[in-house]
């Protein structure tokens, strides 16, 4: 079960707080947008490597 | 009138703002998927982020997120990271979600080092990092900024995917 830790500086007291449903929705969420914008800049240096990477063209 | 400060307890001034620094107790970052400070006042105008060996469990980037009485807030940041490593091309990355920390995308990366993030106005915050990764002998720095709807009270370390931390521990020093 996914779980995070809790340190409330104002009393000093440290907890292992379970996910709630809700929470783990809204994280799940955030990994997939992550995810998107991961694929999208991975795609996007694969093309500038792509084109940096052919030879310019020479006269004959 | 003389002042005299012994170092026995803390020193308020009129704001309430505790004088010099206040460190949270360290915390392992072996579990989880998120370390959270709570509980953090309301003249916190700079918080340090430590990290000593942290790593993730599979690809994912370390993410530092604000929050306020509402709670933890997971979008509007601009942010951005890089890695610059010695026998390979740099890699880096940007994210909305919270401040990124770019470790890399192979398994065993671990960061250590530390991330600042400073009150620029109102509740506008400002981050920047830099660390490093001995995995790939590497150097990780970049930054960004997050406007909070309500006066910051907490601190989220987290990872951009399902990763739980596996190593090394984290912890902050706040200060007015």
């Amino acid at each position: 079960m996914t779980h995070r830790i809790v340190v409330n500086v104002e009393t000093g007291v440290t907890s292992i707080v379970e996910y709630t449903a809700e929470e783990q929705a809204v994280h799940d969420a955030a990994v997939a947008a992550q995810v998107a914008a991961e694929a999208a800049a991975a795609e996007a240096q694969a093309l500038a490597d792509a084109a940096a990477a052919t030879p310019a063209p020479t006269e004959a | 009138m003389s002042v005299i400060i012994d170092g026995s307890t803390s020193v308020t001034i009129n704001s309430g703002a505790v004088l010099g620094i206040t460190s949270a107790p360290a915390q392992a970052s072996t579990s989880g998927t998120s370390i959270d400070f709570t509980g953090l006042p309301s003249w916190v105008k700079r918080i340090t982020v430590m990290f000593n060996g942290v790593s993730l469990s599979s690809t994912a980037q370390f993410l530092v997120q604000l929050g306020d009485s509402g709670g933890i807030e997971n979008t509007s940041y601009v942010s951005s990271s890089a890695q610059a490593r010695d026998a390979l091309a740099s890699i880096g990355g940007t994210s909305t979600a919270g401040f990124l920390i770019y470790q890399g995308s192979g398994g065993g990366n671990n960061a250590t080092g530390i991330m600042t993030i400073c009150l620029i106005s109102g509740t506008t915050w400002i981050s920047s990092h830099s660390a490093g990764n001995t995995a790939a002998s590497s150097g990780i720095s970049g930054g960004g900024t997050k406007t909070l709807s309500d006066t910051l009270t907490q601190i989220r370390i987290t990872s951009t995917s399902t990763d739980t931390f596996d190593a090394g521990s984290i912890n902050i020093l706040y200060e007015g």
